[in-house]
């Protein structure tokens, strides 16, 4: 008896879940959709047009629609791309992973000492280093130039490691300082008390706690320092000294399109591969620097 | 602050400071000098640099076409505001739109001026095909090789590449608006209109203005796909801007020169994010 109350009492709940997912179909919703696919098409477009390209063969490319798929695909593009991309795709990998690292460290250190020491004009100083961010770098690059060749490091894969990571961490320390804010001072705060120093309170306390954070911010540098141009251009040389992907890819223009696109659906993939396995660290990455300004007023959290 | 603590930081803090105002700098003090060609020359020449981009078609023309650019923000606010409207209707798989909106944000710009390059191809491009396809034959241009369409074919790139950023972050301004005060206005009768202009556009100032600034700071910056996309600025210089110039400049080695127009770029960058950070950090 009991059995059979309990198994009605689950059926009816389940039909009324049901009926609740499946509501009633109203045009309202349906246009919604539409609108919504028809925007992921033409968002897709460009992509899908350029993966398709990039498997024609070369009398496919330049005689068939470009939005259909090829007829017989081919690797034979990418094989030829590889052939001219595989090493400047090394070196963009070699010096994007040391100035990832490099920059990520810095700037969660500096990230630390903003957030939790306060001394004069701490604000100020925050200020003119996050304003580094937005310095438009065309304006610098020549400087830059010489910079580096004083440095006896042009054209070397760690001229372009040095050259990120110091742009790379005003928009680190930027972002750490943000996360750290949401470590209460009181933690720090009795970890000196127990006579803690500096350094400790840092391995122990900020580190541990920045998980998130630094998963953010790699992502973050990666995708910058690996689609990065103009440095590369200027600093990097030939494909046998520093020659990042990107500048490799840019010398492609003018060959065959489906090899120019096979180049760009391979520069593109490291980055894709990433945001495909971390794409919600990625939305948090494009919400976190542009939205923490607001949370920045907050004083930090005293919880005692 | 223990001293080892301070060493750290003065030493990270003058590597950031050497290179990004150490280079403002040196850019400003090269401005007032004649120096063109490979070999430093610091003789002083006063203001004549700066006089002569005053003078330079080619100088107005590209600050002109860098402020045109500047039409991408309300084009790619509006398309962003109206997908994440529509994605905060409760939408199924609200998720997958989201990732495919904002894919493009993740691209090289060297890569989409390459993939928009083969949009806009005149011959067997995808936009004319599809133009041509339903009728509009009409519309079919040579887009980056013609000197009257160039600056729209860039535009709809980086139109296409930033929308989906102005959705993610306006989506994130609409989520903040609290439910229990949309159901209360609409239990009082309150016209969706009314909930919108009243409730849920106030809660978007401060997302669309940092929409508003990190867009035009990207637009100040944008030189890769221009760069790529119009082959260095072409056809002839109608695709230059202000970034476009000033690397030809450096290019060409017209140091002093090319410092010059960079410094003019740089007080333009300035002139936006003194307000926004004064603005943003007023509170403290």
């Amino acid at each position: 008896m009991g059995m059979l109350d309990r198994f009605v009492a689950k059926v009816t709940a389940f039909t009324k879940t049901f009926q609740k997912k499946i509501a009633p179909i109203r045009p309202k919703r349906i246009a919604l959709y539409l609108v919504l696919i028809l925007f992921a098409i033409v968002f897709l477009l460009p992509i899908w047009v350029a993966f398709m390209t990039s498997l024609k063969n070369d009398t496919e490319v330049d005689n068939s629609n470009p939005l259909l798929p090829p007829t017989s695909p081919t690797s034979s593009a990418y094989s030829k791309a590889l052939g001219v991309l595989g090493r400047p795709m090394i070196n963009s990998l070699v010096f994007t992973i040391g100035a990832v690292l490099l920059s990520v460290l810095l700037g969660s250190i500096l990230g630390y000492i903003f957030s939790k020491f306060k001394f004069r004009y701490h604000n100020l100083v925050f200020l003119i280093i996050v304003a580094g961010t937005f310095l438009p770098y065309t304006t610098i690059v020549y400087a830059l130039v010489r910079l580096i060749s004083g440095l006896h490091l042009y054209t070397t894969i760690p001229g372009l490691i040095l050259t990120h990571t110091a742009y790379g961490i005003p928009v680190c320390a930027f972002m750490f300082r943000n996360f750290y804010a949401d470590i209460p001072q009181s933690t720090i705060d009795k970890a000196r008390k127990r006579g803690d120093g500096d350094w400790r309170i840092y391995r122990r306390i900020i580190l541990p706690a920045s998980g998130t954070a630094i998963v953010t911010v790699v992502m973050f540098q990666f995708t910058s320092i690996w689609n990065d141009f103009l440095f590369g251009l200027f600093l990097g040389g030939g494909p046998t000294q520093a020659e990042p992907a990107t500048v490799a890819l840019a010398g492609l223009a003018g060959s065959h399109t489906n090899l120019l696109m096979a180049g760009a659906m391979l520069v593109f993939l490291p980055v894709f591969l990433l945001y495909v396995f971390m794409g919600r660290y990625f939305v948090r990455y494009l919400t976190g620097p542009s939205e923490s300004p607001e949370k920045e007023i907050e004083p930090t959290p005293e919880l005692e | 602050m223990r001293k080892s603590t301070l060493l750290v930081f003065l030493l990270i803090f003058a590597l950031a400071m050497v290179f990004i105002y150490g280079m403002i700098g040196w850019n400003v003090f090269v401005s007032f000098t004649g120096w063109t060609g490979g070999t430093p020359s610091y003789n002083l020449v006063g203001l004549s640099n700066y006089t002569k981009l005053v003078h330079d078609p080619l100088f107005w023309g590209s600050f002109l076409r860098t402020l045109l650019l500047f039409s991408v923000i309300p084009i790619s606010l509006g398309i962003g505001l109206f997908l994440a409207i529509l994605l905060n209707q409760n939408v199924k798989g609200a998720r997958i739109f989201m990732i495919i909106y904002l894919m493009p944000f993740a691209f090289s710009l060297v890569v989409t001026g390459v993939v928009w390059g083969r949009m806009f191809a005149p011959s067997n491009g995808a936009v004319n095909t599809i133009l041509r396809a339903i009728g509009l034959g009409a519309l079919a241009s040579g887009w980056y090789t013609e000197s009257s369409t160039v600056m729209l074919s860039v535009i709809i790139a980086t139109v296409w590449q930033f929308s989906g950023y102005c959705m993610l972050i306006l989506l994130a301004g609409l989520k903040s608006v609290s439910k229990k005060k949309i159901d209360a206005a609409r239990s009082k009768g309150a016209s969706t209109l009314r909930i919108y202009r009243d409730l849920v556009f106030p809660r978007l100032a401060i997302p669309i203005l940092t929409a508003v600034v990190v867009l035009m700071i990207f637009t100040l910056k944008t030189f890769d796909l221009i760069w790529v996309m119009t082959s260095q600025g072409q056809p002839g210089t109608s695709a230059y801007t202000l970034p476009v110039m000033v690397v030809v400049q450096a290019r060409g080695l017209f140091i002093a020169y090319g410092a010059a127009a960079g410094n003019v770029l740089v007080a333009l960058v300035l002139l936006i994010i003194i307000p926004y950070l004064y603005w943003i950090y007023r509170k403290r």
